[in-house]
């Protein structure tokens, strides 16, 4: 009861509930209502981070706040409270919020006195992963995540006092992507001034981009070192583009003349670019285009009386693919024989023939 | 493919798209020679192979992509009546020089001489266009190898 009094004169004083004076003050008076004091320290605030709770974590927060307003008055804040109480309380709103509920001096009271109240285990012993969780993994909740990013100056200090052994890098390279602003974390021991962190994350960007065009060229996870990779990539892309010219000298080989007939090729690939691959929609797209393509120009060849050239033969291999392949090379021998040759073709051109 | 994690975008369309873009693009090579075919075997496979790049250039996603854009701003200088390119969008990369110098990585240099547009490109883009770059190049080269197939004598 002295210990609420006390408190409430002091709460007038005390501002921002983060003070460390009045946490201090409050372990120093801290007997046995340690959580109940703590949370009647700033009640206005206690209450204000009791609700300020995450939507994942609502329900647990609830049976937590229950659980500790049972349990508290059976603990006795420890000696190193203190040192805790500094320093997490003005870190993070999230980190706050955990703590009231749980009190991350239960934490540390559990550590030392073992199974001291049963019912606190379980509660407490999520708070470890909790913070963990909201260190090392920010993606986690949209909550956290902004207010990671809010305190990222904060925490970086505070981080590299109190938790050095858990430091991970809170920016992945992914998150790098999708927000506006680049939030590093500075490892354990490395440069925090702006320009080697920027440098940092330009090579982790270079990295994650090696690492994608690693798994794109065949062969390139068991080399080592970024050296031989890059080679092994600019020879892959070499012997693609190498590829394309041979295949674009056989194409010509195959075809003795640039008269590529849409719809010849078009037939002969049906077999074999059709596993799956051309959809009857593409086809018919291109159908109509190539049809007035044709007709125009047989339009000209009729206005300007040339003798028939070899490419304006659109229609042969409409329904017979193997002669269409033949009937590209005697096209140019005669008339006769396609007209011969061609069982069906299209009424506009067999009335332009006739 | 595995990919789904990677918030770098190098999607590549289907092969039927590739398929089409070479066959059209072959096409307009034959109405664009009207009757003067030269049976000059260099020149034809010339021909082709530029209407090979042309045509992967527009179904990778024609100007959209850096290195696509910067294929059909080379094919459309030389006056080729194959390549029609709107004429509003002259540069192919924004004068960035500033970006570009201060960040030395002499190691990619030789990628920037094989990917068009590459000169002009910082490091990191560079590489996400390569891997664009390569994507699309397979898939033309099994569209030109199932073509070659198709059309061989058997």
């Amino acid at each position: 009861m002295d210990l609420t009094g006390a408190f409430g004169a002091r709460s007038a004083a005390v501002g921002p509930c983060r003070e460390p004076p009045g946490l201090e003050s409050l372990h120093i008076g801290g007997g046995d209502g340690g959580f109940t004091a703590l949370l009647e320290l700033p009640p206005t605030q206690a209450v204000e981070l009791l609700h300020f709770t995450d939507p994942s974590l609502s329900s647990s927060s609830q049976a937590a706040a229950a659980a500790v307003a049972g349990i508290g008055l059976d603990v006795s804040p420890p000696p190193p409270l203190h040192a805790y109480g500094a320093l997490t309380f003005p870190s993070n709103e999230a980190l706050m919020e955990r703590a009231a509920r749980f009190s991350v001096m239960a934490n540390e009271q559990q550590q030392q006195q073992n199974g001291n109240v049963s019912g606190e285990t379980t509660t407490t012993s999520s708070v470890p992963s909790n913070s963990d969780r909201v260190k090392t993994e920010p993606g986690e909740t949209d909550s956290s995540q902004r207010l990671e990013n809010n305190r990222c100056g904060k925490r970086k200090e505070l981080d590299k006092k109190v938790k050095g052994s858990t430091k991970k890098k809170s920016k992945s390279s992914e998150e790098n992507e999708k927000l506006p602003y680049v939030h590093v974390r500075a490892r354990r021991g490395q440069a925090t001034d702006s320009h080697s962190l920027a440098e940092r994350a330009r090579r982790e960007k270079i990295n994650a981009r090696m690492k994608l065009l690693q798994e794109l060229v065949p062969g390139c996870d068991k080399i080592q070192g970024t050296a031989l990779v890059l080679d092994e990539i600019i020879n892959h892309v070499q012997s693609l583009q190498r590829q394309v010219e041979m295949l674009s000298m056989r194409l010509a080989a195959v075809n003795p003349r640039i008269d590529f007939n849409f719809d010849t090729l078009l037939a002969s690939e049906n077999g074999s670019l059709m596993d799956g691959s051309f959809s009857g929609t593409a086809m018919q797209l291109a159908w109509p285009h190539q049809v007035t393509e044709t007709e125009q120009s047989f339009h000209h060849r009729q206005l300007q009386q040339l003798p028939l050239p070899p490419q304006q033969w659109p229609y042969d291999g409409l329904n017979q693919p193997a002669w269409g392949r033949e009937g590209d090379q005697d096209q140019g021998n005669g008339h006769s024989s396609l007209m011969v040759g061609s069982a069906s073709l299209h009424p506009n051109q067999v009335k332009m023939e006739l | 493919m595995g990919s789904g994690n990677n918030p770098i975008y190098t999607g590549v369309p289907e092969k039927d798209v590739f398929a089409l873009h070479f066959l059209q693009t072959l096409s307009n090579l034959r109405t664009q020679i009207p009757f003067s075919s030269p049976d000059k075997t260099k020149d034809r496979v010339k021909k082709i192979k530029k209407a090979a790049y042309v045509s992967m250039a527009r179904a990778a996603g024609g100007t959209n992509r850096l290195w696509s854009r910067s294929l059909l701003h080379q094919a459309a200088k030389r006056n080729n009546k194959n390549v029609r390119l709107s004429r509003r969008r002259k540069r192919v990369t924004w004068p960035r020089r500033n970006r570009r110098d201060p960040v030395e990585e002499p190691a990619a240099e030789r990628l920037r001489n094989l990917v068009p547009g590459g000169g002009a490109m910082e490091t990191s883009k560079l590489m996400e266009e390569t891997a664009h770059y390569i994507k699309c190049l397979s898939m033309q080269v099994k569209v030109m190898q199932c073509l070659v197939d198709g059309l061989s004598p058997k």
